[in-house]
């Protein structure tokens, strides 16, 4: 009946008043029909929200509603991680500044197929310096390193982690949302400045 | 007797500034384009009277937009009095929660800030309040910001460092916790 999570009863909110509560977000990204809704719902449990984001500037369009859909999981008894479907256009009246703002990261979802479709989305968090990481829609492992050729040939940035996700499958979207926030983290400790700062080990890639 | 529930009218319409705002939102909607305009002050009254949320089943949410739904949000920007903006800073993650003031208040508070608060007896973020109440996230932002404002609902702040980029320990306890599902 509610759409806090049941799966994990443990981890369900609220906690004694006063507890500190948070929420993180990522976004995730790709072409239509590469599997963004699958891949949160495999992750999420509860099936997905749909929420509107009705430019108020642009209200004279009832019609141009955007819809975004949604999933949220608890990680502990404090944290909420909601992962969202990042909007079609990338369009700061159309949602896209609300969802993609303080992001952990993105996820784009890339289908060997159609890589056009997920270029810009790639394209975008590359010039706004927003981690992000490649997951290949299911590639057959034959094909695999090949694939990862040709996208590293594409121009992105060599530090992007390229992984191979199936977003059907649970553990396939959780190894792939580890990756991001693990390269998340490296990223954010790479741009603090101060002379007394050390970097963490880096990845073995 | 009958004035406490007469004075609460009142406030409430005195709480209806900005006609001119909401005149212009009500303008820009297509739906009367092919009537003339009309003044919108009578309106405003009755339309924030009008139930705006049905109360359907929260779990079912179709994938199309209807009619009455486009209606039901030219209403919901009634509610907030034709604003548009919050003064209080809510990304769509950000979770709020109902409090000890919001429980006592059971029973006199306005119909969409009592939703809001049967809502939020767990903690919700604003896009489930917003998916929840099918209502659209401008106007949600504008609601919940009024009830935080008093009191109504706790805002507990995400974790972003001042700005756009979440802080290292939150990133940290993502990973742990990712690693534990």
């Amino acid at each position: 009946m509610d759409y806090v999570g049941s799966r994990f009863p443990e981890f369900g909110p609220p906690g004694p008043p006063g507890r500190e509560l948070t929420s993180a977000k990522i976004v995730v990204a790709g072409g239509f029909g590469v599997g963004k809704s699958t891949f949160i719902r495999s992750i999420v449990e509860n099936d997905l929200l749909t929420m509107n984001a009705l430019p108020p500037e642009r209200a004279g369009a009832v019609t141009e509603l955007v819809r975004i859909q949604f999933g949220r999981v608890w990680l502990d008894p404090g944290l909420a991680l909601h992962l969202f479907v990042a909007p079609q256009w990338q369009d700061p009246r159309a949602g896209w500044g609300d969802v993609v703002r303080g992001a952990v990261g993105a996820v784009v979802l890339f289908d060997v197929m159609r890589p056009a479709d997920s270029v810009d989305a790639m394209r975008y968090f590359e010039d706004h310096r927003i981690p992000y990481v490649l997951a290949l829609n299911n590639v057959h492992s034959s094909v695999r390193s090949d694939v990862k050729a040709i996208i590293r040939g594409m121009g992105i940035s060599p530090d992007v982690p390229v992984v191979n996700c199936d977003p059907r499958v649970r553990l396939s979207v959780r190894e792939t949302l580890i990756s991001l926030t693990e390269h998340a983290k490296l990223d954010r400790w790479r741009r603090r400045a101060g002379p007394d700062e050390t970097t963490p080990l880096a990845p073995v890639c | 007797m009958s004035s406490s529930p007469d004075a609460h009218r009142r406030r409430k319409r005195a709480e209806t500034p900005a006609e001119q705002t909401f005149a212009d939102l009500m303008n820009g909607f297509s739906l009367n384009s092919g009537r003339k305009r009309s003044p919108a002050p009578e309106q405003v009254p009755a339309r924030e009277a009008t139930p705006v949320v049905r109360q359907e089943d929260a779990g079912v949410f179709e994938p199309s937009v209807q009619e009455a739904h486009d209606a039901s949000i030219v209403r919901a920007y009634a509610w907030t009095g034709g604003r548009t903006r919050s003064n209080i800073d809510l990304e769509i993650e950000t979770l709020v929660s109902a409090n000890d003031q919001s429980r006592q208040s059971a029973g006199i508070l306005q119909a969409e800030h009592q939703r809001v608060v049967e809502l939020c007896h767990s903690p919700r973020s604003v896009a489930e309040v917003a998916a929840l109440m099918r209502l659209p996230l401008g106007v949600v932002k504008v609601l919940l910001g009024d009830m935080a404002e008093r009191g109504l609902v706790d805002v507990h702040q995400t974790a972003s460092a001042g700005g756009d980029t979440p802080d290292l320990g939150l990133m940290e306890r993502v990973l742990s916790g990712l690693r534990r599902l």
